[in-house]
């Protein structure tokens, strides 16, 4: 289908497609198995200048927005989800800088991010506070110049392989969400450690770990937007980074896809390649349809964020809801359509449909995703 | 430095047709490519590029219009400017009238400090243009190269495939080198460079433009050699060998040895 993106925009996509096709390809099942960051793609990623698309000119960037991010983090998927999300949590952790960042901070992080200097990260979750973001017990208390945090976040994606992380505490428990701010913490700060590393099911290349901040010292003018904004910093940031995870979606059903496609019309069963099955063919139908509608609304929910809306909150989160979906449901029938080879790892559609799970479960669960949609139609009545 | 790098659009193997007619290949321009060995040359050129920024990259491509959209590929990779040389008068011009003609329009563009080209195509694998293109300008060549480095702005060092030998040489500017196909590997688009090439368009050189070009000496008439005839060569002895319950590191190295044979 064409989706009538800028001749930029098709570049963009280009790039990152031979990248997946011609790098990520080739050490995705590798990467995956041993459990490698790949910090190789993350270097050519700033070669070819990809790092920077969705960070402003001023901070060395190319300028793009969402949508840009997207096609990059789209066309990685294709091949390796867990490549894809190391590049997209850099996004992650860069989009609150952009958005409340101060000249000064900007200057400073967002240019090493953009040439791909400094990868980023985003510090939300705790054990006790998942889907429950509020309920953060990571505390910072000024003192003097610094602020000093204690406590620890789990599940941080890049966790330990960045160089910048954008980490939410209370500044004042008596305020509920209104008394979290957010403040930039670089790797290497006194008191700020590593701890377990997840050994997960999925998007087994990227490096998801535990924070540890005892008596972190944290420069006061590190600070992102006043104190007490930190939930909405955390709330604007998943607006705009949601189709980030919904663009993950759509590139490991669209990998899935084409590996079963191509299968289906090589495997003889009955005298017949598979794709002469009518059962088949109807699953390949639905997968191609499912796909088609979970990119048309990716795009155009970036295609409104990056036109400068107010609020798509509700668009940001049903385009990660349908795509998270789509992503599962076509990797469980990719892995149908190819039988026991769809369930072994000489083949890398068992890994898509592995890696598809997360999608419907970070960046807020699909579950909180359908509340927060909810209320936003019924708040509209 | 001026480095120039002659860069030829060639059929995709994979896709060639034949024209027993005409005993020519089909030149169907959706099916063209840059030459590999060029693009081998070129990255080479680029890494000086990278050692001394000051430099300026070109590349000369002679073939008809439809080449363009090929040659903004060499844009992408970072040429600073790509020269097409582009007439009717030019077609069928075989080893030695390309070689004269590339001569021409390489002095007319003005002095480079070295030529790069790759060791042969894939279309004609004569091998000769290299050095006669170095005869016509009279300047010092070496072939069958594999690795340039550059030691100063005035001197490279080189490396040279002999058989299962490598010789290392040192070579003052200017030279003209050819390079073996897959002595580097070339690198990946930038970003920037992509968006250039959108509107880039290659200055088109026409016999007109040149000075002292004898159109005798090229295309069809201009010509030494003729193609007599034509033919498809058929692989038929097939072999195969089975690799039974072969450990993974025993599979990359089988595959490695099919590679270097497609
Ligand atoms: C691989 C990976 C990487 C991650 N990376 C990051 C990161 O970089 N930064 C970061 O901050 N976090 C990260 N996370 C955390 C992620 O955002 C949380 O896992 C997610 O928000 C869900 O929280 P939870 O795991 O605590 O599940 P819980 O909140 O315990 O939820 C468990 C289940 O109950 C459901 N549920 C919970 N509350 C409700 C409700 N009110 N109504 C209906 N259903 C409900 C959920 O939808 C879910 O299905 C990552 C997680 C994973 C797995």
């Amino acid at each position: 289908m064409d989706y009538f993106l800028s001749e930029e925009q098709k570049v963009i996509k280009r790039l990152a497609k031979r990248i997946s096709d011609e790098v990520i390809s080739k050490v995705a099942g590798k990467y995956d198995k041993e459990g490698i960051f790949p910090r190789d793609i993350l270097d050519l990623l700033a070669y070819t200048e990809l790092t920077g698309v969705y960070i402003p000119k001023e901070y060395g960037g190319f300028g793009g927005g969402v949508m840009e991010m997207c096609l990059v983090v789209e066309e990685l998927s294709r091949n390796c989800a867990g490549i894809a999300v190391s590049y997209a949590a850099t996004a992650l952790g860069a989009y609150p800088i952009m958005l409340y960042g101060t000249q000064e901070q900007k200057e400073k992080y967002l240019t090493k991010i953009a040439k791909g200097e400094a990868i980023a990260a985003f510090a939300l979750t705790e054990a006790d506070a998942g889907s429950d973001v509020s309920n953060i017990k990571t505390v910072a208390e000024k003192n003097g110049d610094f602020y000093i945090l204690n406590g620890n976040k789990h599940w941080i994606t890049n966790g330990g392989e960045a160089d910048i992380y954008v980490v939410f505490a209370v500044t004042d428990k008596s305020k509920g969400p209104r008394g979290i701010s957010a403040f930039i913490v670089e790797k290497g700060y006194e008191g700020f450690y590593f701890g377990k590393k997840e050994d997960k099911m999925g998007i087994r290349a990227s490096s998801t770990t535990e924070l540890v901040f005892e008596n972190c010292k944290v420069p006061k003018e590190n600070l992102l937007g006043r104190e007490g904004t930190g939930f909405i910093i955390a709330m604007k940031t998943f607006d705009r980074t949601r189709p980030g995870v919904a663009a993950m979606a759509v590139g490991i059903a669209q990998g899935a896809y084409e590996h079963a496609l191509k299968y289906a019309k090589e495997r003889v069963q009955f005298g017949q390649p598979l794709s002469s099955f009518q059962a088949i063919q109807h699953m390949l139908a639905d997968m191609y349809i499912n796909i088609e509608a979970a990119r048309a609304l990716l795009y155009s929910t970036c295609k409104m964020i990056d036109s400068g809306a107010k609020d798509y909150t509700k668009e940001s989160s049903a385009c990660k809801v349908f795509a998270s979906d789509v992503a599962m449901k076509v990797t469980i029938d990719a892995v149908q359509i190819m039988g026991g080879n769809g369930y072994v790892k000489d083949y890398p559609v068992e890994k898509m449909m592995r890696d598809a799970k997360v999608t419907q479960i970070f960046e807020g669960a699909n579950q909180i995703q359908r509340n927060i949609i909810a209320s936003e139609i019924v708040k509209e009545l | 430095m001026n480095i120039l790098v002659c860069v030829k659009q060639v059929i995709d193997p994979d896709k060639i047709e034949y024209s027993p007619a005409t005993k020519t290949v089909k030149r169907n321009p959706q099916h063209l490519m840059n030459n590999p060995a060029d693009l081998n040359a070129l990255e080479f050129a680029l890494r000086i590029k990278d050692t001394f920024p000051d430099s300026r990259v070109y590349t000369l491509s002679m073939g008809a219009l439809e080449c363009k959209e090929r040659i903004k590929e060499l844009v992408e990779l970072g040429v600073d400017e790509a020269i097409l040389l582009s007439d009717k008068r030019l077609a069928g011009s075989d080893a030695s009238a390309t070689s004269y003609a590339l001569s021409c329009a390489i002095e007319s563009l003005g002095k480079f400090d070295l030529i790069l080209c790759g060791e042969h195509s894939l279309d004609g694998e004569t091998s000769i243009v290299p050095p006669q293109l170095a005869e016509y300008l009279g300047i010092c060549h070496l072939t069958s190269i594999v690795d340039i480095k550059p030691k100063d702005q005035n001197t490279l060092e080189v490396v040279k495939k002999i058989e299962n030998a490598l010789a290392r040489f040192e070579v003052k500017l200017p030279v003209l080198l050819s390079v073996k196909k897959d002595s580097n590997s070339v690198r990946f688009p930038k970003l920037s460079f992509m968006i250039r090439a959108l509107l880039y368009e290659p200055m088109i050189l026409s016999l007109d433009s040149l000075k002292d070009i004898d159109v005798k000496r090229i295309g069809l008439e201009g010509s030494k050699t003729t193609v007599d005839e034509f033919k498809e060569e058929k692989i038929e002895n097939f072999s195969c060998e089975i690799f039974e319950q072969g450990s993974f590191k025993e599979i990359e190295c089988i595959v490695d040895a099919v590679l270097k044979y497609i």
